[in-house]
């Protein structure tokens, strides 16, 4: 008895310095001090005991309540002093205590908006790797060696013939083309490469966005409207598009999309160079000969393809000024 | 390409609003660039795309706006009276290269050179090419006009024969803008028996153009395979305005229209006489394409219904002739000129951009939802990104090469010994790839995340590992430890591991702390959360120090505490001063509340341990 009496006081001790407020105290008090309380239980059983224990007992049983209450008087003068401190002077003004905080890199947070647009429309996001052999950045996307469209992709070689730092996402759209069974719809995006010099304009690395999806039935009217439904998520309800034919050696037929030049409400200005529209991204109907060598048969099975650069999206969202600083470490909260 | 607006309505009528015109051809596939009011008058700069190769003339673009404004076209007048043989006399001509397509010769005599007339001169200035004489300028109008380029020599430098071949490496040529090339096995070139007199689709030679002396010319036109010809232009950087178009894909039935125009106008303007025959190399000569079309196919891949007679309608504006006509179908023969039609998808393409791809309808997906297969790396590493921007890191984003004076760091804290390097470099800092975060054995590419910490006051090892166990906690890996490891470039260089593995290496980099965790070996290792209750019973708490000489491992002592009893619910570093450590113990009991007497028996436990064990005492 005597040990579950000293248990009842450690255990009440630590709750009284645990305890952050006037009301939990009070809780304490009741429970242990109160008429029902811990403490008047022992008192209950007092007398049941033969007459030199109940001596004993007694004395032990008084000092526990005398230490709990003195605790519980403790703990309350400190409790109010602490909030009689604060009625004093009270400056809400005063600067917090410094809370360094991080922060997500402008592409990273423009490619999760966009993966969380298409993943509404059914798109899964994949990756693939950047060093990229001939055949899947080139050959399989209707690009064999001497097509026109390889001068305007000057790619970045490695030591090793027939392998190249990939020039576009579209490279990943080959895997997953000759690996993936359809139906499917993928977004991609990551790191590209061509033989730049660095300047205000180039950089030798630059961010491609790219989906693709491959479907029987797909349609180009399908792919206008889920260009546009991400269109208007991404910049907004009030923006408006332009499709128009553009020739695209992976797709045919192909489309090049514009999007209202925001600086001058399509009037024409510097910055859509008059025209009232900005370039933003190309797509089109994968290709027939992509799809013949790939086994499947155009009149059955139809996808199609979009890409896009990230970099001018994310500098006009962020207001970055020079492509140069968004991926030397230059950006700043 | 610039078009002179006067030029073009020479063969097309034209909207009267210059924006109405130039809307229209954007919209079909030829984006208006820029329009410029020059003392010729309006000039529309058009971005052609590579495929058209009919498109890189006054004439093609007049066939685009006549097709899309419903226009007729007026056709430029061509000599037809003269026949064509294959030898002309006292000219042979002998092309060995499987490159040439077609040539087309003819040899003028008694050329008049003058100075251009205006309308001549004036027109090549509103495109951009500077007139230098009416013979070579007409070589340049007719190449505007048609898009054949042709060239005229100087007859009777050449002497006798010429040939068309591949040049032997070395062999030079000086242009007619003194530029000196060094040629390659590679480059087709026209010679006679000793000189070259041209790179075969991009440049003549000084030594044998047209002067003010000239008297008699060749004049050639030719078609050749794109391929070598873009292998040329792009190696000796000869992208003129005949190189352009001879490296796309150009009709070879071209070549004749071109040299019949040129030889109207010669005679039109009395600048010489047709001094023979035509001459006409054309091994294999082309056969038109014959493409059948569903009515049905052309709605499913549109999505939308289309009439058979606006499409039927759409492809006679394009030229295209319709051969067979069912109730379900077309044949089509698309015009020579459109190399670029090779299949039904070409021609939906050439409907829909002619109907309009604003008339296209936006579909909201509708077909069924596949299913998801976006591998779970890709949800953990944004995780992973946010769990280290929680622990207020800033994400950087950095191009993946180094240069070369960054060599040795680059190779030393890499696990794999020969960095990736970049053959063609376009400057100097693009040499190696890297291999570590810091500034991927066939390429592996991995993923790690790389963590650099540096603060200007207070920055310790303690503060940074703090952060790392944060981060592993999060990510719900449990049992990491920290080991030190040699390393040359990093002080306070250690390596993480997990069940044996590296999953990351870490150190002290020039002040500032460094990690780089190689995620590959981590994702997917995570334990699913479990959550514990708060203990409904209080624990007793007390503070113990001890003497840890150099050698023995803080956390090490601190594991052997942990281990000691099962009460040791926490043990947690509290304070150092010198060798003597602070460590605050908790012991708990999940169901009751710890008498002295058990607490004192757990501290004996721990005290045992590190006696035995460590041969450590604790303090009194």
């Amino acid at each position: 008895m005597k040990e579950e009496l000293n248990n009842l006081k450690n255990n009440a001790l630590a709750q009284i310095i645990e305890a952050g407020g006037i009301n939990t105290l009070e809780e304490l008090r009741i429970s242990y001090l109160g008429r029902n309380g811990s403490v008047n239980k022992f008192f209950k059983e007092l007398g049941k005991l033969d007459s030199d224990d109940r001596k004993d007992f007694g004395i032990l049983l008084n000092e526990t309540k005398k230490t709990i209450e003195e605790a519980i008087g403790d703990k309350e003068q400190k409790l109010t002093q602490t909030l009689s401190k604060g009625d004093k002077y009270f400056d809400p003004s005063i600067p917090g205590e410094k809370y360094k905080i991080g922060h997500l890199h402008p592409t990273t947070i423009v490619i999760n908006e966009m993966f969380d647009i298409f993943k509404h429309l059914g798109f899964s996001n994949i990756e693939g790797p950047e060093i990229e052999s001939d055949k899947f950045n080139f050959e399989i996307l209707n690009l064999p060696k001497d097509h026109p469209a390889r001068s305007l992709q000057d790619a970045l070689f490695i030591q090793e013939p027939e392998v190249v730092l990939r020039t576009h996402t579209s490279s990943v759209e080959s895997r997953a083309l000759t690996e993936y069974k359809p139906p499917f719809r993928f977004v991609v995006a990551g790191k590209c490469y061509r033989y730049e010099n660095v300047n205000a304009s180039n950089n030798a690395m630059f961010y491609q966005f790219q989906g693709f999806a491959l479907q029987e039935g797909l349609s180009m009217a399908d792919l206008k409207g889920t260009l546009i439904y991400f269109v208007k998520k991404f910049f907004g309800e009030d923006r408006e598009i332009r499709a128009r034919c553009k020739y695209y050696p992976e797709v045919e037929p192909g489309m090049g999309v514009d999007i209202d030049c925001r600086f001058c409400k399509k009037k024409g200005c510097s910055v859509c160079k008059g025209r009232g529209w900005i370039e933003m991204l190309g797509s089109g109907m994968i290709h027939p000969n992509i799809l013949k060598n790939l086994g499947y048969k155009t009149e059955e099975m139809s996808g199609f393809a979009f890409g896009m650069g990230l970099d001018r999206i994310v500098m006009d969202r962020f207001g970055i000024p020079d492509i140069r600083s968004l991926y030397n470490g230059d950006i700043k909260y | 390409m610039r078009i002179p607006i006067e030029w073009l309505n020479e063969y097309v009528k034209i909207p009267k609003n210059i924006s109405v015109l130039t809307d229209g051809l954007t919209m079909a596939g030829h984006m208006l660039d820029k329009i410029d009011n020059t003392k010729y008058g309006t000039v529309i700069d058009l971005e052609l795309r590579g495929n058209r190769a009919d498109c890189y003339s006054i004439l093609g673009i007049a066939r685009e706006v006549s097709a899309i404004f419903k226009t007729p076209l007026t056709h430029p007048k061509t000599d037809t009276l003269h026949k064509t043989i294959k030898k002309i006399s006292g000219l042979f001509l002998k092309a060995d290269s499987n490159y040439v397509k077609r040539v087309m010769m003819v040899k003028i005599n008694n050329v008049k050179i003058t100075k251009s007339p205006d309308w001549l001169k004036n027109r090549l200035s509103a495109y951009g090419i500077e007139p230098l004489n009416n013979i070579v300028d007409l070589t340049n109008y007719v190449m505007l006009e048609t898009g054949e380029p042709m060239h005229a020599f100087d007859a009777d430098r050449i002497g006798g024969d010429v040939f068309i071949r591949i040049a032997k490496k070395g062999e030079k040529i000086i242009t007619f803008q003194n530029k000196t090339i060094v040629l390659t096995d590679d480059d087709l070139v026209w010679s006679n028996n000793k000189n070259i007199l041209s790179v075969a689709g991009a440049i003549g030679s000084k030594e044998f153009s047209i002067t003010d002396n000239t008297q008699n010319i060749i004049l050639e036109a030719a078609s050749y395979e794109q391929a070598n010809i873009r292998r040329t232009i792009y190696r000796h950087n000869l992208l003129t305005d005949a190189g352009i178009r001879h490296e796309k894909k150009l009709d070879p039935t071209l070549v004749e229209e071109g040299i019949r125009r040129y030889l109207y106008l010669i005679k039109n303007e009395g600048w010489g006489e047709m001094g023979g025959e035509l001459f006409d190399f054309y091994p294999s000569p082309i056969t038109s394409k014959r493409i059948t079309l569903y009515y049905d196919y052309i709605n499913r891949l549109s999505g939308f219904e289309i009439d058979k007679k606006i499409s039927v309608d759409v492809l006679r504006r394009l030229n295209m002739k319709i051969v067979g006509n069912t109730k379900d179908s077309i044949q089509v023969i698309p015009p020579s000129y459109r190399t670029d039609i090779e299949s039904k998808e070409d021609l939906v393409e050439e409907i829909l951009r002619i109907v309009g791809y604003d008339k296209i309808p936006n579909n909201v997906l509708s077909l069924e939802i596949p299913p998801d297969k976006m591998p779970e790396y890709i949800e953990q590493e944004r995780s992973v990104k946010n769990i280290l921007i929680s622990l207020g890191f800033e994400e950087v984003i950095s191009i993946p090469f180094t240069a070369p004076k960054y060599q040795p760091l680059n190779s030393s804290l890499s696990q794999r010994t020969n960095p990736v390097i970049v053959a063609n470099r376009p400057s100097p800092e693009i040499e190696e790839m890297r291999m570590n975060m810091l500034p991927s054995e066939k390429y592996t590419e991995y993923r790690a995340a790389g963590i650099l910490y540096w603060e200007k006051d207070g920055m310790s090892y303690r503060k940074f590992k703090g952060k790392l166990e944060a981060f592993f906690t999060i990510l719900n890996i449990a049992d990491v430890k920290y080991e030190e490891s040699e390393c040359q470039i990093l002080t306070e260089s250690f390596k993480i591991l997990l069940e044996n593995n590296i999953v990351g290496i870490g150190g002290n980099y020039k002040g500032a702390y460094f990690a780089e965790i190689y995620l590959d070996n981590l994702l997917g290792k995570s334990r699913i959360t479990k959550v514990n209750l708060w203990p409904k019973h209080p624990p007793q708490i007390e503070d113990m120090t001890i003497k840890i000489p150099r050698g023995v491992m803080a956390g090490e002592v601190m594991q052997k505490i942990k281990s000691s009893s099962t009460l040791v619910s926490e043990v947690e570093l509290k304070d150092t001063y010198n060798i003597s450590y602070t460590f605050r113990i908790s012991y708990q009991h999940p169901e009751k509340t710890l008498t002295n007497k058990e607490v004192e028996k757990a501290r004996n436990s721990i005290s045992i341990k590190l006696k035995n064990d460590l041969n450590l005492t604790l303090d009194a």
